[in-house]
């Protein structure tokens, strides 16, 4: 279609190709470079095996087809493939925890935060988004030191009466835990016997560990500043309609947010679910700063059992596999939750465009 | 941060219909319902803050104080010693320091600068694979920045800038989404002046840098702000594209304190009080673009 | 708006890129190194090390300026923040320091891969080092690298709690019944009797005092009863609330909660001699010799040897090097520094002389076993750590029993 144009056009849409090329040239190098390029290497590492000895490029690497991956997913490669199936158990217990609660809390903070008749709206929304502009090393810092075993947590648990447990040294499976509470303490035979990627049923069924906990309650602490201004940029657009809506039917507070505005959120809510998804299966920073993986292991996720791989254990590989895979996860997850979520009637192209824009920038 | 930027492109046409509020009669109920919002929000936002306060006070305190009284925000008996050991005993937090705002400075440039220009290309210069290399801008935003952990030290090294500023600051100098932001904004702004500049006989380059770049100034601290905060806060990538403790940034540095090693005590104040001051930076660039981050909201409500 | 169609253009745009490096002759990793390895004229060597604080990274800064001034050469030292990851990544770059530390439990899997020089059997003092640790990095019959110290772990003891509970030089605890005893008298309100770290670091000297092991003559033991028994004693003392791990004390390792008087007694190695005066110097304390369990005495050793890259073109001055800072004198002189007991024989007798509060260490040289070395062990290791985080609740034979298949796995 351009080609067309540019030959109408002569001299001055010459002058633009040139500078459109000129102009796109660092961008396109640069990301060509360290994304595009990265992604072919890694997949050759994934499929050789490449001990970072050298270039992975020269001859003494040979190719092993899906050894890596089978590795890492066959019991009977042992520790890796056990190592892996508790990083994505570790994983999927904090996105199915971290999600849902992060998007709840923003909704609600944006909905507290956006009523009309609130003073120091300014003061509120500044302290609810602060932890958002911090970096993740500094956080988490700060949480070490708040939910460590004699820390500010457990001092004010204790106020409440609570003995609070050692958080960053606790491995136990909260859900674990809490099946303890009422007796159950071993698993029926049926959950200890069978599993799934070399962990049993009843190893799945841990829920996340209580250090796990503490990381999940710092990751909706500072990603929900973010999404609540999401949301109340969203419930600034739907306002007007939400009042005429009430004041046809004079329904309740409650109603008129359950029935009116949260289908009208529709297109934000699905948005901050996608990054939510996106983000927490990628979970790094956190666990390299503040736990290394443990205690025993119940903080590894498949993004630091990557880096370790490799970079610890020279498995390069392995880690390089773990990566694609956890690629996959994303992809596979992210098009399901399009899929369940998806609506009808409002124009792709409308919801499509900050979605992109966002996901861009939440690395 | 990021989600403002987007957002406040797609709030604008509709704002006007936000200012349109009827405020209700205040009755016994609501003024409970208010007093109440405040008090929830008020107990929230201390949840939100106190952990600062914490850190701040506990990095005036000695360790032994940190683990008796973690709550209190006066120090028993108030120490700067956290502060020397950082700029003054054997720790290299000044280098940390001096690496970070060089690599933000050339970061925030960099990314300021390409990502502008390519925006502007997609979003104006017609020419041949314009749409094939939008394409791919979506398609590379879409990959999980941890995938991209080992094969960007790889890439890195094969290009021989392993352990050098160059390998810390090139592979981020353009962030495929500040050029979605700026195309965005280019595509939002009237093309007539641009016209008027092409008739008065600018050349493409000339109109771009003395026309529309200085008409683009909310976009481009809304860029400025992005890259700032998202390269004084990176870690990962300086972890995988150096080793030398001489390009230790604040993030790896502050990172390495953290996780401590054999034979070392927890020292609570000292990284608190490392953490705190890395902190410093983005807080001012919050307080300053405060108004910008909040745009969103704010520019709603006064229609 | 263009939404389709994304992969193709990302591929086109990729493989572009390829093609353009490799055209511009990407990969060059082997220029430069000689094939001999060894360059004419005075060698710049670089020296890594994992370093336990300044003390240790000073003496061999010092070490390597008296090496560089007497040889015409120049050796530099850093301190590594992290010294796997920095190791891995420096072969991985083909740029690895030329001598660095490798730790016994990493030494095959470096030999494995092609990283390490084995060069320790050319050394003019070869037979000078323990026997014990020239097998610790003897892989495949090769011994790789030279020990460059080693220490144990001994029973240190808060002397002033010890008074305080009534206890005399007569109660130091030379059995598990005694230890146990003992560290209930020590329990108070403020103070738990013993703390240790988790690991098999330290809990591994229980099952070699108990007749066990992790690996013997190179098949998978882990599951033994003598192992059992041992962790079952562990958590027995535990159960008596006399030991605490020092996690639950809140402390970043065990030398930490015992320096903070949170515990009366530790046991730990020679670094707790620097630890000691640099962090705690109020507490007092002395070190005696583990109790021995029902197989007799037994500890642990840890050593780590002067590891030389194979990609180094210096090799020749590195061997140098390493002789140098292995003999006699100057691992004295490190020893005087940072703690540390020499990995030669010929200098035990000075250093007991030198060291006389601690003899206790040396003592035990005989007795002590290393971690096993053969390739994955650590990984294994890095495991059973994890599962021993949870030993005080949980089933002894359970946690060995993974780490026996975990064993069987790689060996």
């Amino acid at each position: 279609m351009s080609s067309r144009r540019s030959r109408d056009a002569g001299g001055i849409r010459g002058r633009e190709a040139a500078a459109g090329w000129l102009f796109t040239a660092p961008a396109l190098v640069i990301l060509g470079l360290f994304l595009a390029l990265p992604i072919l290497m890694a997949a050759w590492v994934s499929v050789s095996d490449w001990r970072g000895q050298g270039s992975p490029f020269s001859s003494s690497v040979g190719f092993v087809g899906a050894d890596n991956y089978r590795g890492i997913l066959s019991a009977e490669s042992g520790l890796p493939a056990r190592d892996f199936g508790t990083a994505l158990r570790n994983n999927f217990w904090y996105v199915v925890l971290v999600v849902p609660l992060q998007t709840i809390l923003s909704l609600f903070l944006a909905v507290l935060v956006n009523r009309k008749v609130l003073r120091g709206r300014g003061f509120f929304r500044t302290a609810f988004y602060f932890p958002s502009v911090t970096s993740s090393v500094a956080i988490v810092i700060v949480f070490l030191f708040l939910f460590s075993g004699s820390g500010a947590v457990n001092k004010s648990l204790s106020w409440l009466g609570v003995n609070g447990p050692n958080w960053f040294a606790d491995p136990r499976g909260v859900a674990h835990v809490v099946l303890g509470v009422f007796g159950i303490d071993g698993a029926p035979a049926l959950l200890s016997d069978n599993g799934f990627l070399s962990l049993s049923w009843w190893e799945w069924l841990a829920g996340p560990s209580v250090a796990m906990s503490a990381l999940i309650m710092l990751a909706v602490f500072t990603t929900s500043g973010t999404f609540m201004l999401l949301f109340i940029a969203a419930l600034q657009n739907v306002s007007g309609e939400v009042q005429e809506a009430a004041l046809l039917d004079g329904a309740s507070g409650w109603q008129r947010f359950r029935f009116v505005t949260l289908p009208l959120l529709r297109p934000t809510l699905f948005t901050v679910l996608t990054l939510g998804l996106i983000g927490t299966w990628q979970v790094f920073d956190q666990i390299f700063v503040g736990t290394q993986g443990g205690p025993a292991k119940t903080t590894i996720t498949p993004a630091y059992l990557s880096y370790t791989s490799s970079f610890l254990n020279n498995r390069w590989g392995q880690g390089a596999a773990i990566a694609f895979i956890l690629f996959a996860i994303i992809v596979v997850l992210t098009l399901i939750q399009r899929w369940v979520l998806r609506e009808r009637g409002v124009p792709k192209r409308k919801r499509y465009v900050p979605d992109a824009a966002v996901v861009g920038t939440t690395r | 941060m990021t989600a403002t930027t987007v957002s406040t492109q797609a709030t604008e046409d509709k704002s006007s219909s936000g200012a349109a509020q009827t405020r209700a009669p205040a009755g016994p109920r609501t003024v409970l319902t208010t007093s109440m919002t405040y008090a929830l929000l008020a107990l929230i936002a201390i949840i939100y803050i106190f952990p600062f306060l914490i850190q701040i006070a506990t990095s005036f305190k000695t360790d032994n104080d940190a683990a008796a009284n973690p709550v209190s925000l006066i120090p028993a008996n108030w120490t700067t010693a956290t502060y020397q050991t950082l700029f003054g005993g054997g720790l290299a937090f000044p280098t940390w320091a001096m690496n970070s705002v060089i690599v933000t400075v050339f970061v925030t440039i960099g990314r300021v600068l390409f990502c502008s220009m390519a925006g502007y290309a997609l979003a104006r210069l017609r020419f041949r694979g314009r749409g094939l290399l939008f394409a791919a801008l979506i398609a590379v935003m879409a990959v999980p920045a941890v995938v991209l952990l080992i094969p960007k030290f790889l890439v890195v090294n094969t290009l021989g800038i392993y352990d050098s500023y160059a390998g810390m600051i090139v592979p981020l100098l353009v962030d495929a989404a500040g050029v979605f932001i700026m195309k965005n904004f280019f595509e939002s702004i009237p093309m007539s002046v641009e016209e008027a500049a092409h008739i008065d006989g600018a050349g493409i380059f000339r109109t771009f840098w003395s026309v529309v770049l200085p008409m683009s100034r909310p976009a481009l601290i809304t860029l400025v702000i992005l890259a700032f905060q998202g390269s004084w806060n990176e870690l990962s990538h300086f972890v995988v594209s150096a080793q030398d403790p001489d390009l230790y940034t604040l993030t790896k540095g502050v990172a390495t304190l953290a996780a401590g090693g054999q034979g070392q005590a927890q020292q609570f104040p000292l990284k608190l009080g490392a953490a705190a001051l890395m902190t410093i930076p983005v807080a001012v660039m919050f307080f300053i673009f405060q108004r910008q981050i909040m745009n969103t909201a704010e520019g709603a409500e006064k229609g | 708006m263009t939404t389709r169609a994304p992969r193709p253009a990302a591929i086109a745009l990729a493989t572009a890129t390829v093609l353009a490096m490799s055209a511009c002759g990407g990969g060059g990793f082997d220029e430069g190194s000689d094939p001999t390895g060894q360059a004419s004229g005075p060698a710049e060597l670089t020296i890594l090390i994992g370093s336990s604080g300044p003390a240790e990274t000073d003496a061999v800064t010092a070490a390597a300026q008296a090496w560089s001034e007497e040889s015409g050469n120049t050796a530099t030292v850093t301190a590594a923040q992290d010294l796997p990851q920095q190791l891995s990544q420096g072969f991985a770059a083909g740029s690895p320091p030329d001598v660095f530390y490798v730790s016994s439990d990493t030494v095959a899997s470096y030999a494995e891969n092609g990283s390490l020089e084995p060069y320790a059997g050319d050394l003019s003092n070869v037979d000078d080092f323990y026997p014990n640790l020239r097998e610790a990095f003897t892989v495949d019959d090769q011994f790789y690298c030279a020990p460059k110290d080693f220490s144990t772990l001994s029973l240190i003891i808060n002397t002033d709690s010890w008074a305080a509970a009534g206890l005399t030089d007569e109660d130091i605890p030379t059995s598990w019944d005694e230890l146990s005893a003992v560290a209930e008298q020590l329990t108070t309100p403020d103070q738990v009797g013993l703390t240790t770290s988790t690991e098999y670091q330290r809990l591994g000297a229980f099952m070699a005092q108990a007749g066990g092991g992790l690996v013997t003559d190179g098949t998978a033991t882990a599951d033994s009863s003598e192992n059992v028994e041992a962790l079952e004693y562990v958590q027995s003392v535990v159960e008596l609330g006399a030991w605490s791990f020092a996690a639950d004390l809140d402390s970043g390792w065990a030398g930490e909660a015992f320096g903070n008087a949170r515990a009366a007694m530790t046991i730990e190695g020679n670094w707790m001699i620097g630890a000691m005066s640099a962090d705690y110097p109020d507490i007092n304390y002395q070190v005696v010799p583990l109790p021995e369990g029902p197989a007799g005495a037994g500890t642990l050793t840890f050593t780590n040897c002067w590891g030389i890259a194979a990609q180094s073109d210096n090799i020749e001055a590195a061997k140098d090097l390493v002789e140098f800072l292995t003999s006699s004198e100057q691992q004295l002189e490190f020893a005087s520094a940072f703690g540390v007991m020499p990995s030669v024989e010929s200098a035990a007798d000075q250093w007991r002389a030198d060291n006389p509060d601690f003899v206790a260490f040396l003592d035990q040289a005989d007795v002590a076993v290393a971690v096993p070395n053969q390739v994955g062990v650590s990984d294994v290791v890095a495991d059973l750590n994890a599962q021993l985080e949870g030993l005080s609740s949980g089933d002894p034979q359970a946690i060995l029993d993974s780490a026996q298949s975990n064993l069987e796995a790689i060996l």
